[in-house]
């Protein structure tokens, strides 16, 4: 609730809880020998676009590992982002085609 | 139109043929000292006069965004700022408009120098005497007025100009051949109006309550009805505005009952129609429906609100004549209610969150009732398993309505097959098929059409479904799906991926053969879902 110039009292249709932002994983200083997800979000010839990535990091030494959601338009579930979590250092993914 | 210069002497005046000698003199006179600026900029720092004429001297462009000659000299100068600029003139246009209206019109005029903005009563153009915009004012290195050309003068702006590369000690700095006409009067400054006149056309927003609304961002781009305490608990009726319905996506705001409440009135609800727009909400934000895709897309799909049942009738919801049109307070506040809740709630703001690359004036809001007194069949709600006297709303994803005209048919089947054939480039020409769905809207006349022939609802959408195939050659070409793709070249494909692709509502006014398909959002998994309405 909020009030104007003339002390009407308004309610607010905003959500007004102030949310931290989730600070930044620390950045590693090389890839090679990191485990690396790449994650497919099942959009046309996103996994052209990770085919090109994983090539370039496996040269460079990481270890990559291949990671597909259900749906583009869906978040991704919690047990998929938790099983990339629980295995990989960093994350790569293909947004759209 | 009065030029006065420095280079012609201190106080002489010129009248441009045509004018009168009479007219009030506008401007400074050269040689006085130019006053300094209360201006707004976007920098931070306060922007000062003597800074602006530090290196070479300053040009200032006095302008307001509704005055045409304005517009004209930003366009004419705006491209030569920059070269001005390297030369070691600054050129700054001092807008007696708002800084976010100043931002605008220079950016889409080309104007390529600095940009100010003087709030009421305009004191800085009252400083300088201004009785009219645009009025060119050029000051020295010294601080001095140098010369004043007023309104739009392309001679005299040009002698400015060659004043100005005197003043820099750069002679290359000229004003191209005019493209536009060589003289064009100003429009009044609004430093000359009454002060009552300008202050009540100036008066800040915070003191206009509609006005407020926007500012805070309480809105869809509309007017809306502010949201206070006694309107918002009006429409609660007694409800604990606490309970949640859910997170909204995409920026997943919790949706209490008293911020549904306050969309509800931002959008002109009348309490009577707030359990309808409870019902919505549910709906929209079941996950099924995937709310979240749809309020990101770049697709243009919105949120189709379906109403059946007695409510309609309760609350006067229109399902006849004009019924996916403008006239009626309830189907176009529901609908926008819905809408501001995801753009509001949710966060899902054209341009920020709501990625659609076009949209559609249905994402304002859109809300149908369905004619289940003139429809031949089982409404929508019944189809969807509810009973027929219970009050539904069903929630599609769906795009802008396409009409489709039919006079002249006289068989079911000649009408049922223009009626699908509309449908074939919907989404895209060479989708197919759709599986998502597409919903047609049935006009009485067409109805009855079916009605007088016996058709039950389930034998035209096969029909429909029939009769809207290619072969798959036939549809490669641009965009096309896996499906086509990958079959032969002489495999059959439907526009849908089953009858039940097709929903179909009777709605509008007794005259007229005019029914309408709305195409799908297409790729979101996102299904029809229906929320009873309950009872206050």
């Amino acid at each position: 609730v909020s009030s104007d110039y003339a002390g009407r009292d308004y309610v607010s249709p905003f959500d007004e809880r102030v949310r931290p932002a989730e600070p930044l994983a620390p950045r590693p200083a090389t890839i090679a020998g990191r485990s690396v997800a790449l994650l497919d979000i099942s959009k046309n010839r996103g996994a052209e676009f990770l085919d090109r990535i994983e090539s370039q990091l496996t040269q460079a030494g990481a270890v990559t590992s291949r990671w597909t959601k259900e749906i583009f338009s869906k978040p991704a579930a919690p047990a998929l982002i938790d099983d990339i979590a629980a295995g990989a250092h960093l994350v790569v993914e293909a947004l759209a085609d | 139109m009065i030029i006065e210069s420095a280079s012609r002497g201190p106080g002489r005046r010129h009248a441009i043929k045509g004018l009168q000698r009479s007219q009030p003199a506008s401007g400074l006179a050269p040689g006085s000292r130019a006053p300094d600026l209360a201006v707004t900029g976007t920098d931070p720092v306060p922007v000062s006069l003597a800074d602006l004429a530090a290196r070479g001297g300053a040009l200032l462009v006095f302008v307001s965004e509704e005055c045409p000659t304005s517009a004209m000299t930003l366009r004419n100068l705006g491209p030569l700022c920059r070269a001005w600029d390297e030369a070691g003139l600054t050129a700054t246009a001092i807008f007696e408009d708002p800084l976010d209206v100043a931002i605008r019109v220079a950016r889409g005029t080309g104007w390529t120098g600095r940009v100010v903005s003087q709030d009421p009563p305009y004191e800085t153009s009252r400083a300088y005497r201004l009785l009219t915009v645009p009025t060119s004012v050029l000051v020295g290195r010294n601080g001095d007025v140098a010369g004043t050309v007023v309104g739009w003068d392309h001679s005299s702006l040009a002698a400015l100009i060659g004043q100005a590369g005197a003043l820099t000690g750069q002679a290359a700095l000229t004003l191209p051949p005019p493209v536009e006409p060589l003289l064009k009067p100003g429009c009044s400054s609004k430093a000359a109006l009454d002060p009552r006149v300008a202050a009540a056309i100036s008066r800040p927003a915070a003191e206009d309550e509609m006005e407020e609304m926007f500012e805070r961002g309480w809105t869809d781009g509309l007017p809306v009805v502010p949201p206070t305490r006694q309107r918002v608990d009006a429409m609660l009726a007694g409800a604990d505005g606490s309970v949640s319905l859910g997170l909204v996506p995409p920026s997943m705001g919790e949706a209490t009952l008293e911020r549904v409440a306050a969309c509800a009135v931002l959008a002109g609800c009348r309490p009577a129609y707030f359990p309808v727009v409870v019902a919505a909400a549910k709906a929209i934000l079941d996950p099924a429906f995937n709310l979240h895709g749809q309020a990101v897309t770049t697709q243009p799909a919105g949120q189709l609100l379906v109403v059946n049942g007695p409510v309609r009738r309760a609350i006067g919801l229109n399902s006849g004549m004009g019924a996916l049109g403008p006239g009626s307070r309830a189907n176009l506040t529901i609908g926008r209610a819905a809408r501001l809740l995801v753009t509001l709630l949710g966060g899902a703001r054209p341009g920020a969150l709501d990625r659609a690359t076009l949209g559609h004036m249905g994402k304002v809001g859109f809300c149908i009732a369905e004619d289940e007194e003139t429809s031949p069949w089982q409404p929508l709600h019944v189809e969807r398993g509810f009973g027929p006297h219970q009050s539904v709303v069903t929630v599609i994803g769906s795009d802008a309505p396409l009409s489709i005209s039919d006079h002249r048919s006289r068989t079911p089947e000649d009408l049922a097959y223009i009626l699908a054939w509309a449908a074939a480039s919907t989404w895209s020409t060479n989708w197919w098929p759709l599986s998502e769905p597409s919903v047609f809207v049935i006009c009485p006349e067409h109805a009855e059409m079916f009605r007088a022939a016996g058709w039950t609802k389930q034998q035209l959408r096969e029909f429909m479904y029939e009769a809207v195939h290619k072969p798959a050659g036939q549809l490669r070409r641009g965009e096309t799906t896996p499906v086509v793709s990958a079959a032969d070249p002489d495999a059959d494909i439907s526009k849908w991926a089953s009858p039940d692709s097709i929903v179909l509502l009777v709605a509008g006014g007794e005259a007229g053969r005019y029914s309408a398909v709305l195409g799908p959002c297409t790729g979101m998994g996102a299904h029809i879902v229906s929320r009873e309405v309950e009872s206050g």
